[in-house]
C-alpha cells in the first residue's frame, strides 16, 4: 500500500519537478504545487504507462492531491486484477 | 491527405515558420502523418552551422508539434480552430540522427491523451526508414483573448 504511494509520489514529483517530500498526501496540486491542467493530464498518462491500466479521463478532475491521485490510481488496479 | 493550402487553413504558423509541407495520411483524432522537405534554402542552415548545415532539434519538434495541431483539429476537439494560439507543454525527445539539405522528414503523430484543450501524443520523424527523432509532447490550445 504504502509503495504505491511513494512509486506515485515520485512520479509526480519528477513531472512537476518538486521534491518528493513536497508532494504531501493532502498537498492540494493547483494552489499549493502549481500544478496545471497539462501537468494533471502528464500524470495520469504516466500512471497509465507504469501500471498499464486506462484511467478515464473524466477522472482528472480527481486528481487534486497526492491521496487523491492514488485512490484513482488504486481503483483502477483493482478493476484490472478483477479482469486478469 | 491535405496539401499546403488546406495546412493553412489550420495552422496559424506561416513563413518562415510553417514547418510541414503536406500531410499525407489521416486518421481523425488517431494518426496523422506529415511530410517536411528540408532544403538548404532554409535561413537557419546558414548560421546552424556554416559549413556544416544540421537542421535543429527544436524545429523538428516544431514541426511535430505542427502535425499534433492537425491531428488535435482532425480529432474535432478544441484544439484548433480561427483565434487560438498554441502553447507546448513538456517534450520528452531523443534525436538519433542528424538531418541534413535534401532530407525528406516524415513525422508521424499518434495521441496518448487528448482532451478538449490539452493533449499529450506520441511522435516519430523518420529519414527513409531510419528514425531521427522520437519522443512525447503536451501541448495546449487557448482561444485568443
Amino acid at each position: 500500500m504504502e509503495d504505491l504511494e511513494n512509486e506515485i509520489r515520485n512520479l509526480i514529483a519528477e513531472i512537476i519537478e518538486k521534491e518528493p517530500r513536497e508532494v504531501t498526501p493532502d498537498a492540494r496540486f493547483f494552489e499549493d504545487l502549481g500544478v496545471d491542467s497539462m501537468m494533471a493530464l502528464e500524470i495520469l498518462a504516466a500512471m497509465e504507462k507504469k501500471y498499464r491500466i486506462h484511467i478515464p479521463e473524466e477522472k482528472l478532475t480527481q486528481l487534486t492531491t497526492l491521496r487523491q491521485t492514488v485512490a484513482v490510481a488504486r481503483e483502477f488496479l483493482d478493476k484490472k486484477g478483477q479482469d486478469a | 491527405m491535405l496539401n499546403i493550402e488546406q495546412i493553412q487553413e489550420i495552422l496559424p504558423q506561416r513563413y518562415p515558420f510553417l514547418m510541414i509541407d503536406r500531410v499525407t495520411e489521416l486518421e481523425p483524432g488517431k494518426k496523422a502523418v506529415a511530410v517536411k522537405n528540408v532544403s538548404f534554402n532554409e535561413q537557419f542552415f546558414s548560421g546552424h552551422f556554416p559549413g556544416r548545415p544540421v537542421m535543429p532539434g527544436a524545429l523538428i519538434i516544431e514541426a511535430m508539434a505542427q502535425a499534433s495541431i492537425v491531428l488535435f483539429y482532425s480529432g474535432k476537439s478544441g484544439l484548433s480552430g480561427k483565434n487560438m494560439s498554441y502553447y507546448l507543454g513538456a517534450v520528452k525527445m531523443r534525436f538519433l540522427q542528424p538531418v541534413s539539405p535534401g532530407d525528406q522528414l516524415i513525422i508521424k503523430v499518434e495521441p496518448l491523451k487528448m482532451l478538449s484543450n490539452i493533449g499529450i501524443v506520441s511522435a516519430e520523424a523518420r529519414v527513409g526508414d531510419k528514425v531521427v527523432a522520437r519522443g512525447e509532447i503536451s501541448l495546449s490550445a487557448r482561444e485568443n483573448g
